[in-house]
């Protein structure tokens, strides 16, 4: 009897976990799911959530994250980072340029590897970067273990939208030679959507939102259709030439020049001096977020000469402005890719590291109307980590699947089910008395929703007698108010004058000429009356469309049997 | 906010179609696009799938 209980224990601890992994470039997280259904990320056995993609050797030794990462500087070429972006392709098609700085890679057989010590009196030992992503793996792997006191046996990973076919199968290959089995691969932009509705109780409101995955070595955004609950990505755009290692070297040139002037020697020639100096400037940036002025202070950076200096927030955006700019222009880009308006944004969300600079978040804030909502720590209180959002959303999906059959999810994998019919205009109910009234559209089912889907409003009666009830299709256009005109003369002078300082003064004035998304009736598809309806009776419509693109309609006085159904056939 | 001089016979009068659907892909994850995916795999409509 007795024995019994610590049975049951033991069988419960062993029941294995499925976590979320991000797996970057710069950096990696872990995540679980708790029984109360809170994503949470999962601090390594440094203390780290954010657990650098770096994997060191030294007298055997294999080092991890953090303390692989200080490697950078006294055992640089035998430490592997930036290594994730070469998975799955050949030697050719890499871009070396971050490694430069750690161990290089080689070409194995037209695939790239490290060639790394990992023993002091052995040969340098060749290392696919298969091997390095297996190794990295588990260890991250074993700290979610150690922590949550269960086996790890599978995990759902973030990749990024344009990770091929290859990158995935070779991720899913070193994982499993880890002993981890990869339930699914996920995108992250759609992880970090899933992050902030998982705050919403996954009743999501249907909305259009740009992600902004601002990484180490890269930017990514996407816009995410969110309809229904379920997402569509509408556009993605990448620049792997931007990121937070464009403003580590900002800070590096900054304190080089500081650093010039007093001691007439540059630490940038200096292999270990500049390793040691970009750390630190990394380190400035981080504090940069949080506070308005950061100290760096490095011992012997260069010559023999110690390194003392401060920076305040308001300089380093200065020097930084040229990125912010890129950043701002990348997301402009990839709305006019989604042949979107940025009045079409509903929300902005903000996820990867370099997203904790206030600066980005305002300067975003700034392109769109107000009322966009930017989730970012600097714009919004209630906002999440963006450091965070992958790995919660890959955590909270595998807390999802974990109970499916592998041969479900790779089901609904599929073409067959994730290839949907989406609607190009949105259905609605006219409820302005003529159908040329752009304002008096009531949507019910917005541009891009999956097919099927279905969509429900009521509305008030304001008068006695019949009702007809008319159900369009509209588009969305751009309603243009201009500024009066009055000054335009006065300013025409000046243009000729000054350039650049009319140029900036006409930027003003535009801003002052009013932009409004309107919706335009196209046509009207049915039309339905009801009959006898009583002023303040409410009155409730709802469409249902089909996948073949055939729709449903019903209008129905609320708590009566009065009500009229009809059919629209899909066009031919 | 309804008004209209009523001319039809029935109650209800169809004028025409919606512009033709574009097919793209949804993201595989989160809890409608698994109800999604089940409702397609059982071939089950909304309604159908709400009794379950």
């Amino acid at each position: 009897m007795s024995e019994n209980p610590e049975v049951n224990v033991a069988e419960a601890e062993a029941t294995p976990i499925t976590i979320g992994i991000s797996f970057g470039n710069s950096n990696s997280s872990i995540a679980f799911t708790s029984p109360d259904g809170k994503a949470e990320v999962i601090a390594n056995e440094d203390g780290d959530r954010q657990i650098p993609s770096v994997l060191s050797y030294l007298t055997g030794d294999e080092f991890h994250g953090q303390e692989a990462r200080n490697q950078l500087v006294r055992n640089a070429e035998n430490t592997v980072a930036y290594f994730r972006d070469f998975l799955g392709k050949s030697f050719a098609e890499i871009d070396p340029t971050h490694s430069h700085a750690s161990a290089h890679p080689v070409d194995a057989d037209g695939k790239p590897a490290f060639k790394v010590k990992e023993k002091d009196n052995a040969p340098a030992s060749t290392l696919s970067v298969n091997e390095i992503t297996s190794r990295h793996l588990r260890r991250l792997v074993t700290s979610a273990a150690d922590f949550l006191g269960k086996p790890v046996k599978s995990a759902v990973v973030t990749v990024p939208t344009d990770f091929s076919e290859a990158q995935r199968a070779a991720l899913i290959k070193s994982a499993k030679a880890a002993d981890l089995e990869i339930l699914q691969t996920i995108h992250e932009p759609v992880a970090a959507v899933l992050s902030y509705s998982a705050k919403e109780n996954h009743q999501p409101e249907d909305k259009t939102i740009l992600v902004c995955d601002l990484g180490g070595t890269r930017c990514d955004t996407a816009i995410v259709a969110v309809r229904g609950g379920m997402y569509t990505i509408l556009a993605t755009a990448h620049d792997y030439e931007l990121g937070g290692f464009k403003l580590d070297e900002v800070l590096v040139e900054h304190f080089a020049k500081e650093f010039i002037k007093k001691h007439k020697s540059d630490p940038r020639t200096n292999s270990r001096a500049l390793a040691k100096l970009k750390l630190e400037s990394e380190a400035v940036k981080r504090t940069l977020s949080i506070a308005t002025s950061a100290p760096l202070a490095v011992d012997s950076l260069h010559d023999g000469h110690d390194f003392h200096s401060t920076i305040n927030r308001l300089r380093f955006e200065m020097l930084s402005k040229k990125v912010f700019d890129d950043i701002v222009k990348l997301a402009e880009h990839t709305v006019q890719k989604a042949e979107l308006d940025l009045l079409d944004i509903d929300t902005v969300i903000l996820s990867g590291g370099t997203s904790h600079i206030p600066k980005i978040a305002t300067r975003l804030a700034q392109i769109f109307p107000v009322g966009t909502a930017i989730h970012a720590p600097a714009t919004d209180t209630a906002a999440l980590n963006p450091s965070e959002l992958s790995a919660k959303g890959a955590a909270i999906q595998a807390a999802l699947i974990q109970e499916f059959d592998t041969e479900d999810i790779h089901q609904s994998e599929h073409p067959g089910v994730t290839v949907a019919p989406h609607l190009a205009a949105a259905i609605g109910v006219v409820v302005s008395p003529s159908a040329d009234e752009a304002e008096g559209f009531h949507i019910l089912l917005h541009p891009s929703t999956a097919l099927p889907a279905r969509g429900k409003a009521e509305f008030t009666v304001s008068a006695d007698g019949d009702v007809v009830v008319k159900i369009a299709e509209a588009e969305r256009y751009i309603h243009v108010t201009k500024p009066e005109p009055v000054e335009k003369p006065a300013k025409e002078e000046k243009d000729e004058d000054e350039d650049e300082d009319s140029d900036e003064e006409s930027d003003e004035e535009e801003e002052e000429e009013k932009r409004e998304k309107k919706w335009k009736v196209k046509g009207v598809l049915a039309e339905a009356r009801l009959q006898g309806v009583k002023k303040e009776d409410k009155v409730e419509v709802t469409v249902n469309a089909a996948v073949d693109g055939g729709l449903n309609i019903a209008a129905r006085v609320v708590g009566t049997q009065n009500g009229v159904r009809g059919v629209i056939k899909p066009s031919a | 906010p309804f008004s209209g001089e009523w001319t039809h016979d029935s109650a209800f009068v169809a004028h025409g179609s919606i512009t033709a659907p574009v097919n793209r892909k949804l993201e595989p994850l989160g809890p409608h696009f698994l109800a999604h995916a089940r409702r397609k795999r059982h071939n089950r409509t909304f309604s159908e799938d709400d009794r379950i």
